[in-house]
């Protein structure tokens, strides 16, 4: 195999590398604000609301990633909004992303003694002020060592974005396979920028959980 | 567009879905006996391949399909390894998600209290027996919504072997989006189809594994299976 | 009945097709402690629960310092007390927990805080102040700072109860208060509930801890499949009573309990 081709190309890998990581990261950002909102909207008692953040929910975690993409993409023309290539990328991961921590902080929410709510209500605490102020911070904490399992599902998300025409590593990798007719070699260093990452990640995760379990 | 345009299509929409289907249930089926084995295996392995199957595992984890199915597809054939679309597609579905199929398995051999195995091991049970009758009810029971789920997402990787031209029902509309022009609108039909799929086959599992526990628990809590 | 702070009269409720508070009528006056007391199962968390409406009683009467809880009688029709009203009516009335329930990602200042601060809108200066004062009241002002997971079981429940009182209520709660807690951390908490009652506070302990009621309750009621068996001063109950099944429980207890 000829990996000096790869060596050559390694600064456009790279490139290709940032605006993954760039939008995974920021898709879990706002992964994480939509992930909140949509949660908040599962607890509160209007059922409309409730409803259509299950919708949400179901939607994203039930349709293909691929088939989610092309229907933004598409979507996007047809109501005359014109994003650039990242903040498509990121609007779509985010929108998953989004889907998936809410069913997270869901999680950590389970996991708080209903008796810490049951002291708010008798102090006469409302009930906005019950979320905010003693479920969020526990459930954010709660679910850190999550969120890096957030991070690695963008980060492999990430590799179908090349759908809303971003340049990614893997549409690069994807390119120069095309053009030096190496796609084993190509594919395979591309393989090795996510499986580097990824671990690195669980890795982290690992040792966040860690932590946690001792406080 | 049309009814008339849309009938015409259906024949080619018909058999993606079934595509679709097939490759969907080759893949879970694999997978779940892969994992199977894998995950028994590393349960009585010695360190060193214990350690190969847990790279194995974080490899497939952290790795996205996409880029597997390229170097098998696009790869394979450098290596002399020549797969048509629909097997390659498959067998990278099965190695994938055997990985995770492995993992949820061993989740569910750990929820098996090790008293239970303990108390068949100092009566002299023999160890195919031990994992037939006292490990798997419970693991099974453990792990089924976990197991459930991963199917689920064998279903939406579907999708992606489109990519490497299979015909499956994500590239059989993408056609008809493409020649039709009416690529908004058959796009998302395809979202909420499979949409549609998924709630239907996630419901049919929640009653399966009703039906599922309450057999085991019959059958191995109780005793009545007859040892 | 118009001196006392709590008035209970003919309070039903059911789980279900389970009855567990038959027809319980109870006056607790200004100042007065009153314990409950009776075997588990009883109704007796569950009507210590319904003065604070934390559970829905399903008919009859809880007047607190003058006020119906929990409903709004308006014509001949009740109706469920609206939610802000409620929320005022709790200001009023401290409860503290068998499982103390404090908050785990904020301090013992910051627990006693939060209230005064999120509750009363009190601001950071007079809460943080405030709550420095209510931990002083309870012996814990040098553990302001601590996490609870810092604290022994005895000393978070003081923080909890400090935590209740920082709202300056009419009336407080005990629900099993001191049940969690190992033996010798039982004796801190009671002591402080003991110079809470000095202090002429009007407090409803629900308790296991026969010695407290009998030394520091003004009355004492025996429940018992949901309906109050007896309800008198604590030598009539604990020493006195004539009552075959409050004999029994309190037989029980006694063999469990000198050795």
């Amino acid at each position: 195999m000829h990996f000096d081709l790869v060596i050559n190309a390694l600064p456009f890998l790279f490139k290709g590398f940032g605006l993954t990581l760039l939008v995974s990261v920021m898709g879990t950002v706002v992964g994480t604000v939509i992930g909140v909102a949509i949660c908040a909207l599962r607890w509160t008692s209007i059922p409309a609301l409730s409803r259509l953040a299950a919708l949400y929910i179901s939607y994203f975690r039930g349709v293909p990633l691929l088939v989610q993409l092309l229907v933004f993409y598409n979507f996007l023309p047809y109501a005359g909004i014109d994003l650039s290539p990242i903040a498509a990328a990121i609007c779509a991961l985010g929108m998953v992303g989004g889907a998936y921590m809410a069913e997270l902080l869901r999680g950590a929410l389970a996991a708080i003694p209903k008796g810490q709510v049951e002291a708010g209500v008798a102090l006469g605490f409302s009930p906005i002020s019950i979320g905010r102020r003693l479920l969020l911070p526990q459930m954010l904490r709660l679910a850190t060592p999550a969120m890096t399992n957030e991070l690695i599902l963008l980060v492999k998300a990430s590799s179908l974005v090349s759908v809303v025409g971003l340049a990614e590593v893997t549409r690069v990798s994807q390119t120069f396979a095309a053009s030096t007719l190496r796609p084993m070699e190509f594919y395979l260093a591309a393989g090795a920028f996510y499986l580097v990452t990824n671990l690195f990640l669980a890795y982290c995760g690992a040792r966040l959980e860690r932590k946690m379990a001792r406080r | 567009m049309d009814m008339n345009t849309l009938l015409s299509y259906l024949p080619a929409l018909g058999r993606g879905l079934w595509i679709t289907l097939v490759c969907w249930l080759v893949a879970s089926v694999g997978g779940v006996a892969l994992g199977l084995v894998i995950a028994l295996v590393q349960r009585s392995a010695a360190a060193p391949l214990r350690l190969l199957i847990k790279f194995y595992i974080e490899a497939m984890r952290c790795t996205p399909l996409i880029v597997l199915l390229f170097i098998v597809y696009d790869g394979g054939p450098a290596v002399g390894v020549l797969l048509d679309p629909i097997p390659a597609g498959i067998v990278v579905l099965i190695i994938h998600g055997s990985a995770y199929f492995a993992e949820i398995f061993r989740g569910g051999f750990q929820a098996v209290p090790a008293g239970q195995i303990e108390a068949a091991n100092s009566l002299g049970m023999p160890p195919l027996a031990i994992v037939r009758r006292v490990l798997m009810p419970g693991a099974l029971t453990a792990a089924m919504p976990s197991l459930i789920n991963m199917v689920i997402n064998v279903c939406k990787e579907t999708a992606l072997l489109s990519i490497i031209t299979v015909g499956d029902l994500t590239f059989a509309v993408q056609n008809m989006a493409v020649e039709t022009f009416a690529a908004f609108e058959s796009l998302l039909a395809l979202a909420l189809g499979y949409w549609l799929l998924i709630e239907i086959f996630s419901r049919l599992g929640q009653r399966a594994e009703r039906r599922i526990n309450r057999h085991l628990r019959l059958r191995g809590a109780t005793g009545k299976g007859g040892l | 009945m118009s001196d006392a702070l709590v008035s209970i009269s003919n309070v039903r409720k059911r789980f279900g097709d389970l009855e567990v508070l038959k027809d319980i009528n109870l006056a607790v006056g200004r100042s007065e402690v009153v314990c409950l007391i009776g075997p588990s199962g009883s109704g007796k968390s569950t009507l210590l629960r319904c003065i604070n409406f934390l559970e829905r009683y399903d008919s009859g009467d809880i007047v607190v310092d003058g006020k119906l809880i929990g409903y709004e009688d308006q014509g001949g029709k009740r109706r469920l007390m609206n939610a802000g009203v409620l929320r005022e009516m709790r200001k009023g009335i401290g409860m503290v927990f068998q499982q103390f329930n404090l908050w785990p990602h904020m301090t013992a200042l910051e627990n006693v805080a939060e209230p005064l601060l999120r509750v009363q809108r009190m601001n950071s200066t007079d809460a943080l102040s405030k709550a420095q004062k209510m931990l002083e009241r309870v012996g814990l002002e040098h553990k302001a700072g601590n996490y609870p997971t810092a604290l022994s079981g005895g000393q978070q429940q003081r923080v909890a109860i400090a935590r209740a009182l920082s709202m300056d209520p009419a009336l407080m709660l005990f629900d099993e208060p001191t049940s969690a807690l190992d033996p010798e951390l039982v004796g801190e908490v009671l002591q402080v509930m003991r110079d809470l009652a000095a202090e002429g506070m009007t407090m409803v302990v629900v308790t296991h801890e026969m010695g407290f009621a009998a030394k520091a309750a003004d009355k004492v009621a025996f429940l018992d499949g949901g309906r109050i068996v007896q309800f008198a001063h604590p030598q009539q109950v604990l020493k006195q009573s004539t009552e075959p099944r409050v004999q029994q429980f309190l037989k029980t207890y006694h063999a469990r309990n000198d050795f």
